[in-house]
């Protein structure tokens, strides 16, 4: 089982990897990103089926807040076979959508400002070095130059020192973490597809 | 009690080996003795062995028993099935010759529960006596030792050696107890169930050395021992003076070492041993052991006895009314409790020619009535004893336990010897060698002394040896003369049981003699320590020489000494703790949480709610949004439009505000075929939302000014799938509908067909993903990321590069983007003054609030240093 | 009918916001019921659009007239991806998950190309190029920058691509005590990298302040105008 499965992997690679430096592989590419696809959309499916299981087995088991698991399995299967029935682009699940799901997570993240406000300011009593330094200043430049008067932009911060700081000074680091992600991301596809590594459950 | 402490520490079995110096003992040896080392000495051939120094030989293989031991071994001999079973040095030990098989068989029942302890057995022989009992016998049916009455049974039947002194019981009727009887409790055991079978006509067999004794002993017990209970057993005279002696030193009872409800003792337990466990077990509780025989069958017998033997020692048990019988390290003798063939130390001196013991003159007159194996020479024995029996006997040898080889024997000899048992001894060694002549005629079982180590009150074994008798000193002497010629044929080691082997003094004189006198070295250890030429001294069989030392150093050079020394230091660098400036956890400040939920509360809502839009919109146009802004200009009318709506449903009010303008703005102008496609799950929904929503009033319809392709799955690989062949891997829209050839997708067949694409994203991976699997099929086709605020700066590299024609990003870039659309739809600029004030809010609360906290936390790392 | 799915839709998302906003005041069991129900609902909704955007338009729908009339390629092809389906659910059986590996190598496998790819073709050559072209005049004439801000504006950005890259590469020899340091080099630049991490991180934390805010008021907005509205 683990040289078919790396036997696919490496096969499969290739020919995808081909498909972008060769017209002739071009269809095999499709097809077989066509496959990938479909099969990541049942993965997807399988995940929710997993999270059923997990949170069913809590309420066959009554554990703590066992009951939490049991709302979410009903509101789970509730709104799965609404959604099959109604389709999700159906108004009823657009209630849900606009209703349930987009103000739960915006609140959330609007949640996440107070939470930002308060690692930000006890970030340099936790540590001080360049880093923190620099991550407090220019963090403190962006807000104040994203702030504007009554007036306009704030003078200079708003105007020059904000652009340059997102535009240049960040735009290098977030450039170098590009490439260094990118780096990585390379040579981790590499060593799936020499079959190095093996995260499929081969080793 | 110290004395006997003091004596066992010192000789007990577990002490060092003391050389017993007797060399000065030999002008006082019998002559009998000495003859017969000379002749072991001179011998050539087994013919010259002298018929009494034949005798001798052939007993000094018998250990020194206890006499119901012995006549149960007798009864052992003559059972054709027992011999597989029973060694022969055991069988043969008791002198008793195998011819007399029949009369032996019609008692192999009796005997055989005495031996073997066997239940059925027991029974059996419980139905015999119960046939048996006389009506003076009865009255002292629970009185009698079973051992006892198994040896008069045995009288009975063979005439066995032992019931000759045995016999002469009857005439001490009046004495004490004996202390042997504590040491061989089962003898009570047995004469308790066959005192029927003892009839006053075998007292004739008793020698008459122990008759003299008897009745010196009587005369002495009533004199030392008159204020120690009777057992109304010893009314009967069965029972030894000396032996009655000796019991005088236990307080227990003869009654409690009587487990009649315990038959199962003897099961599968040699008979000495039995007696053994017996005595510990009741002298310490006898009611227990009545109740529950079973207990001491578990528990090694002699370690009972030896635990008894203690308590047994205690003054208090010997002030117990009842008679009791002394376990065999009772060592608190008195001169009452001395034996009395050892205690008389006048009359063997005045009749030196009448108390020569019997044994010692009756030895000639009857071939059953031998010399003990291990008096006799190894010739004698080999003469008595049937070869084909030897194998066996050594294979039952080996069976047994070698603790009980080597403990039994140990806890009879090394008893500790009184003082007055040493006088004993010495006054019948002077005996010994006055009755020379007729020791040679005398029974040597019937006043065999092996009992009488175990009696002694030994405060120094090295004076027992040294003034042992004649017979005793000359048996431990005579193997290592003989051993040249004998001990090999007649006495390979497994022959001999270990206890008997254990009872020669390890480094006695006697050793030192033989050793002398032989080119043979002496074996100093184990169950052969004191035999002498016992085991060759091969080459090898020990250590030459000082074992090689082999140093544990290894052969390292210094390369390879540096080089473990550098994987030390990173072994120990690995393993040692790093110190990390760590800070420690720093408490949660619920009041801070608190304050800045109200600030930002407060901020909001009254900003939101006053709505006075106090603040001016920002006024510099950044390139990435002005390069967007022209690029929507450049689109071409009813152009299809390629949006992908890659934001999470929590982003979609940042995501509807900053691309509202945009949208407005290009449906508005442009008038453009939107097709929607999203790599996130509910991106198609907020696609729905948004054009319903912010761009309602556009009135664009599904199918007809839009389609939407619904959720992408795989991530990049839907994306370069997508972008390879679109038609192909999204053929239908979210009604399932077909969507290529519609009139939103008119014309469109390629990713590069689209006249823009525009990614609506809160994710700097997703769009990430979009640049890179469309590099190469995008061609032309202009790219505009409508993005959040958390992933521009991941984004701006794209834009920088050229890969992405512009960027409007978060609120800031909607509403400079709001101002280039006339303002509309005005999201931003009602967002805009709560934005501005919480920006203003977050610099201050920053940069101040970390300002503070850096002095705050600097003060604090000072106080720790 | 549409009002009342929006009175409907108003008063959940009235309902929802004031009980996730109650975890200012700290966990409680409001806040954690909105969480379940939510991640549950969100779940469902999921399904059903897999199920409707996926499975049923690129599984099943192709695969009867594949069945029906189609070619053995078009049969294979049809039926490949559903027995991969069939493979990737047997991954819920702890007895069956082996198999599920084989769809699962499928799928990494094809995910490794494709990374490969993307990352060579559309990020690195790019940035690395757009690195070393920040530098060209004309280039530079073309998007109306002068010289000295290109030189001091690309030599910024090259030092902090640089910079940052020897800020992530962690190789390093033992010193002659025993401790692991990296080549002084490196570590000077490591240093640098810092500063231009430390600032981009800084700058991507106010962004992602700046998108909270932006939903915080987007919320309260929200409930003003639940208020206003009845």
């Amino acid at each position: 089982m683990r040289i078919l499965t790396a036997v696919i992997a490496i096969a499969v690679g290739s020919m995808v990897l081909l498909g972008y430096f060769s017209t002739s592989f071009i269809n095999i590419q499709t097809l077989l990103l066509n496959w990938a696809i479909i099969l990541a959309g049942v993965a997807a499916l399988a995940g929710v089926f997993n999270l059923i299981t997990v949170h069913g087995n809590k309420v066959r088991q009554a554990e703590k807040n066992s009951i939490y698991s049991a709302v979410l399995v009903i509101s789970l299967i509730a709104t799965f076979i609404l959604g099959i029935i109604l389709r999700p682009q159906h108004a009823v699940m657009q209630v849900i959508l606009n209703g349930i799901i987009l103000p739960v997570e915006s609140t959330l993240m609007g949640l996440l400002t107070i939470t930002l406000l308060y690692a930000g300011i006890r970030l340099l009593r936790r540590r001080v070095d360049v880093m923190s330094i620099f991550f407090i200043i220019s963090a403190v430049i962006i807000f104040l130059g994203s702030a504007t008067l009554p007036s306009g932009d704030i003078p200079l911060i708003g105007t020059l020192v904000r652009p340059w700081l997102s535009q240049i000074w960040a735009m290098g680091g977030a450039r170098g973490i590009l490439i260094g992600v990118a780096l990585g991301t390379l040579v981790t596809g590499l060593r799936v597809l020499f079959g190095v590594e093996r995260p499929y459950g081969g080793k | 009690m110290q004395f006997s402490f003091a004596i066992k520490g010192k000789y007990s079995i577990w002490s060092g080996t003391d050389k017993k110096h007797t060399a000065e003992l030999e002008p006082i040896l019998p002559q009998w003795l000495k003859a017969a080392r000379d002749a072991a000495r001179n011998v050539e051939s087994e013919d010259d062995t002298p018929d009494f120094m034949q005798a001798n030989q052939e007993k000094q293989k018998a250990p020194i028993s206890p006499p119901d031991f012995l006549a149960g071994l007798q009864a052992q001999t003559g059972d054709d099935e027992e011999d597989e079973d029973v060694p022969s040095w055991l069988a043969n030990i008791t002198g008793a010759s195998p011819k007399s098989k029949p009369a032996k068989d019609e008692i192999s029942s009796d005997i055989r529960w005495v031996e073997m302890g066997d239940k059925d057995d027991f029974a059996q022989s419980e139905n015999i006596l119960a046939q048996q009992p006389s009506a003076t016998e009865k009255q002292n049916e629970e009185d009698m030792p079973i051992w006892l009455a198994g040896l008069h049974t045995d009288t009975q039947s063979e005439k066995d050696e032992l019931t000759d002194w045995l016999q002469d019981t009857n005439a001490s009727n009046e004495l004490p107890p004996l202390s042997i009887g504590a040491q061989f409790p089962n003898a009570g055991k047995e004469n308790d169930e066959k005192e029927d079978v003892v009839e006053p006509s075998t007292l004739d067999d008793t020698p008459d050395w122990l008759k003299q004794m008897s009745d010196e002993a009587q005369e002495k017990s009533e004199q030392d021992t008159s204020s120690q209970p009777t057992s109304p057993l010893l009314a009967d005279g069965d029972i030894p003076a000396w032996f009655e002696q000796l019991s005088n030193t236990s307080a227990e009872p003869i009654e409690a070492q009587t487990p009649r409800d315990a038959p199962e003792l003897s099961i599968d337990t040699p008979n000495w041993l039995e007696q053994l466990p017996d005595t510990s077990a009741e002298i310490v509780e006898d009611q227990t052991l009545k109740d529950s025989p079973e207990l001491s069958g578990d528990t090694p017998n002699w370690l009972n006895t030896l635990n008894a033997s203690e308590e047994n020692s205690k003054p208090e048990s010997a002030e117990v009314a009842e008679p009791s019988i002394p376990t065999s390290e009772a060592f608190s003798f008195t001169d009452a409790d001395i034996p009395e063939w050892l205690k008389s130390p006048t009359e063997p001196q005045d009749k030196k020619q009448d108390t020569t013991p019997a044994w010692l003159k009756s030895e000639d007159q009857s071939s059953e009535f031998e010399l003990p194996a291990w008096l006799a020479s190894e010739d004698t024995v080999r003469l008595h004893q049937p070869q084909a029996e030897e194998p066996v006997s050594d294979s039952l040898l080996s069976d047994l336990p070698d603790w009980l080889k080597s403990a039994a024997p140990e806890t009879t000899i090394f008893d500790t010897p009184t003082d007055e048992a040493e006088v004993n001894l010495e006054e019948t060694q002077m005996e010994t060698k006055s009755s020379v002549p007729e020791a040679e005629s005398v029974d040597p079982y019937a006043s065999m002394p092996a009992f009488v180590s175990d009696s002694q009150n030994s405060e120094s074994i090295e004076s027992l040896f040294t003034e042992m008798p004649d017979w005793l000193s000359r048996a431990d002497e005579q193997p290592a003369d003989l051993a040249i010629t004998t001990n090999e044929d007649i006495l390979p080691s497994n022959d001999l049981p270990s206890w008997v082997e254990a009872m020669r003094p390890n480094n006695s004189g006697l050793g030192q003699i033989s050793s002398a006198a032989s080119d043979q070295s002496a074996e100093s250890h184990g169950a052969l320590a004191g035999l002498q030429g016992v085991l060759p001294a091969g080459v090898g069989f020990n250590p030459t020489s000082k074992p090689k030392v082999y140093s544990l150093k290894l052969n390292a050079d210094d390369e390879q000494q540096r080089q473990a020394g550098i994987l030390e230091d990173i072994l120990a660098a690995e393993t040692s703790p790093v110190p990390i400036a760590s800070f420690g956890m720093l408490r949660s400040s619920r009041g801070l949480r608190w304050t800045l939920a109200f600030l930002m509360l407060a901020v909001v809502l009254s900003t939101t709610i006053l709505n006075i839009k106090f603040f001016s919109l920002p006024q510099g146009l950044p390139s990435e949004i002005n390069s967007a802004i022209q690029v929507m200009q450049s689109i071409p009318e009813n152009a299809p439009v390629l949006v992908v709506f890659d934001y999470e449903p929590s982003r979609a009010s940042e995501m509807e505000v900053v691309a509202s303008p945009v949208f407005d703005q290009l449906l508005l102008l442009k008038h453009p075929r939107l097709t929607f496609i999203s790599t996130n799950e509910t991106g198609a929904m907020l696609a729905e939302r948004f054009i319903a929503g912010p761009l309602a009033g556009h009135s664009y319809q599904n199918g007809v000014t839009y389609s939407n392709l619904g959720y992408l799955p795989g991530g990049q690989l839907g994306v370069r799938a997508f972008a390879q062949n679109p038609s192909l891997i999204a053929p239908f829209d979210i009604n399932l509908q077909p969507v290529w050839g519609s009139a939103p997708l008119q014309d469109v067949s390629l990713f590069s067909h689209f006249a823009t694409l525009i990614l609506i994203t809160d994710n700097a991976d997703a769009a990430r993903v979009w640049i890179e699997q469309t590099q190469g099929l995008r061609g032309n086709l202009p790219f505009i990321i409508i993005s959040s605020a958390q992933s521009t700066p991941l984004i701006q590299p794209y834009y920088a590069s050229g890969q992405v024609n512009g960027i409007v990003s978060g609120l800031y870039g909607g509403a400079l983007f709001e101002q280039y659309n006339a303002g509309r739809p005005g999201t931003a600029r009602n967002y805009w003054d709560a934005y501005t004030v919480g920006m203003l809010l977050a610099t201050v609360l920053v940069g101040i609030g970390g300002l503070w906290n850096v002095i705050v936390g600097l003060r604090e790392r000072g106080e720790g240093n | 009918m549409a009002i009342s799915l929006d009175l409907i839709t108003g008063v959940l998302s009235f309902l929802f916001t004031l009980m996730i906003l109650s975890y200012l005041i700290g966990d409680n069991p409001v806040f954690r019921l909105a969480v379940y129900m939510f991640i549950g609902i969100t779940s469902g909704y999921i399904a059903s659009i897999i199920w409707w955007q996926v499975l049923a338009p690129r599984l099943l729908m192709p695969l009867l007239p594949a069945l029906l009339s189609g070619s053995i390629v078009e049969k294979v092809i049809a039926i490949t991806p559903l027995l991969g389906a069939v493979f990737i659910l047997m991954k819920l059986s702890p007895r069956l998950s082996k198999i599920a590996s084989i769809a699962m190598a499928f799928l990494v496998g094809a995910g490794a190309a494709v990374i490969i790819a993307g990352a060579l073709i559309g990020t690195i050559i790019p940035q690395i190029s757009a690195t070393i072209n920040f530098f060209d005049p004309q280039l530079a004439a073309q998007r109306n920058i002068n010289v000295i801000e290109v030189l001091g504006n690309g030599a910024i950005i090259l030092v902090g691509v640089v910079t940052s890259l020897g800020y992530f590469h962690f190789s390093a020899r033992q010193q002659a005590n025993g401790t692991v340091r990296r080549f002084f080099l490196i570590e000077i630049i490591a240093f640098i990298g810092k500063i231009f991490i430390g600032t981009t991180l800084g700058v991507i934390f106010a962004g992602v302040y700046a998108t909270a805010l932006t939903a915080f008021i987007e919320r309260i907005s929200s409930l003003i105008n639940f208020f206003g509205n009845f």
